[in-house]
């Protein structure tokens, strides 16, 4: 692969016994990462799904230099990302929790991070392409939740750093603000800045990501692009029963909620004899979709995998980067 | 760490809870050993006390109760994301209260200095600053198992009071018990310390006195590199 941003080979994270997300009481280490390899292309945009408590942030903080990894080698922008003097001046974070201070307003807390980031931009400028510039004024304490994940990812994206890390950025954002926040990052994303984010919003990933991982139980299960993902899954046809479905060309996998359906690898070929069927026998098709495989087939699979499973069919990430 | 001690500046300030302990409750305590003092009796006893309990209430309980709440709302984990290093990230946050705490002594001393001035000015200012090393670094490691600010108000309480104590057994007439007992506790040299500066005459117990509150002061800075966290235990 040519210029890795982010380079991690064989990486794991055990927290503490006592210690950590998911950890409870238990007095054993709980591993949250196992073995990940990952590698992100310089101007890409890799997301990072995963089932809940799959590992997604204690991966992005494993990778962002907050927490030391257990075993495992990683190099961002060709450093080590926990060195503030050369590599965090190039990086930006949003972390999941916000961190900001309540009795600061927006504009302040902006300009501190602005201050401790070692890159320079203009506080009011950031504040209006986040689209909390009416707010500049008014103390944190005071936002509302999608409000405060605006103030972070200005945080974040200040000065342009090279390299983004989102973690669920758009969670309590509503729709508007959401497209507003992914035009800002695909704006950036053309400047030549990398991203890599978490995020639950498959539909999201599924449109701006140019690659995905998926994780499950602290590793990564597949990882590509939507293409690479999904190719070889089952689309879905579905229609109002005409009647009698008793020489119907091509075998229905069942009936669901008083539809029809057809699940296949090759839709536009058997939409064909599907419409051709019914135009031969007058047949009208009410409430015709068809669907294609997306990710959040392949993420609902994932929550029937038992931890260290592999999906026979689809590669495992290795060490030389496969699927990158 | 400019602006970070900016930004703690205004937290401190717009805090009201805070502020009033930070700013109020100190010189409230300075204020009281004041007027209840012994007119007959040089200055430098009630300095002595003056010193530990308003450092024990205005940098001691203020840290620990900020760093418990910066750490509990993750505004630490923000600023190690950032370019800054852990030295900077925590001068900035604790150079406020200090500050603040520096001035709150000022005045008191100088109500005091008004009818009895200091006779080493320059010792007096050295045991204040060991005072100051002692506390923030007793601070940060009671800030490491202070869950959040409110909890601040119990795990506190044993280093303010043992400090008070020691410094009212090390300064109060009339107390008996063994000097040497009375410097080793923390706040009694300290407090012996600024009242040999205040006071003057014989100087032969300064290097001891130095050296105790040295020693307690390195004491505190050790145990806030073992016990301070960055992050909330979960």
């Amino acid at each position: 692969m040519q210029d890795p941003v982010i380079e991690a080979r064989g990486v794991s994270f055990a927290y503490r016994a006592g210690s950590g997300p998911g950890s409870g009481s238990a007095k054993t280490p709980h591993v949250a990462v196992r073995d990940v390899d990952l590698a992100v292309r310089r101007g890409e945009i890799y997301a990072l799904l995963g089932t809940n408590g799959a590992g997604k942030t204690t991966t992005l903080e494993v990778l962002e230099g907050h927490r030391a990894a257990t075993s495992g080698t990683i190099r961002v922008l060709g450093g080590d990302p926990a060195d503030r003097r050369r590599i965090r001046p190039r990086l930006g974070i949003m972390l999941q929790d916000s961190g900001l201070a309540a009795e600061l307003s927006v504009r302040e807390s902006v300009a501190l991070a602005g201050a401790v980031s070692g890159r320079r931009d203009d506080v009011d400028k950031l504040l209006d392409r986040v689209g909390i510039s009416h707010r500049s004024r008014t103390r944190v304490a005071q936002l509302s939740g999608g409000e405060k994940r605006r103030v972070d990812f200005a945080m974040a994206v200040w000065g342009g750093p090279e390299l983004v890390f989102l973690d669920e950025p758009t969670t309590g954002l509503d729709p508007a603000a959401r497209d507003a926040l992914w035009t800002v990052v695909d704006e950036l994303k053309a400047d030549g800045v990398t991203f890599l984010l978490t995020t639950h919003y498959l539909e999201e990933a599924e449109k701006h990501a140019d690659r995905v991982g998926l994780m499950h139980a602290g590793s990564i299960r597949r990882q590509g692009t939507l293409a690479d993902l999904t190719e070889g899954g089952l689309s879905t046809i579905r229609f109002v029963p005409p009647g009698a479905l008793d020489d119907i060309p091509i075998p229905l996998a069942g009936t669901q909620n008083g539809l029809a359906v057809i699940e296949t690898t090759d839709a536009q070929r058997d939409v064909a004899a599907l419409l051709a069927w019914a135009a031969g026998h007058g047949h009208p098709l009410r409430r015709l979709t068809v669907r294609e495989s997306g990710l959040d087939d392949i993420f609902r699979a994932l929550g029937h995998e038992a931890p260290g499973h592999e999906a026979p069919g689809h590669e495992a990430p290795s060490h030389e980067g496969a699927n990158l | 760490m400019n602006a970070i001690a900016i930004a703690e500046s205004r937290m401190l300030l717009r805090n009201r809870l805070v502020s009033g302990c930070a700013i109020l409750l100190p010189l409230a305590l300075g204020l009281i050993l004041y007027a209840s003092r012994d007119t007959h009796k040089p200055g430098g006893t009630i300095a002595g006390m003056q010193t530990v309990l308003m450092i024990a209430m205005g940098t001691y309980v203020t840290a620990t109760t900020t760093l418990a709440a910066r750490r509990q709302t993750l505004f630490l984990k923000r600023m190690r994301g950032a370019a800054v290093s852990d030295k900077a990230i925590i001068t900035g946050l604790l150079l406020p209260v200090v500050a603040v705490n520096l001035v709150q002594i000022g005045v008191v001393f100088g109500i005091l200095a008004a009818t009895d001035t200091p006779a080493n000015p320059l010792l007096l200012a050295v045991a204040v600053l060991l005072a100051e090393a002692m506390f923030t670094g007793l601070a940060l490691a009671t800030a490491g198992f202070t869950n959040s600010p409110e909890h601040a108000q119990y795990t506190t309480a044993p280093v303010f009071l043992a400090t008070a104590a020691a410094s009212f057994w090390s300064q109060a007439p009339g107390l008996g018990g063994p000097i040497a007992v009375k410097r080793a506790l923390p706040g009694g040299a300290v407090a012996e310390l600024v009242s040999t500066a205040w006071n003057g005459g014989s100087l032969a117990s300064v290097p001891v006195l130095l050296a105790a509150s040295l020693g307690w002061a390195i004491a505190g800075v050790l145990a806030a590199r073992t016990y301070f966290r960055w992050e909330p235990r979960r």
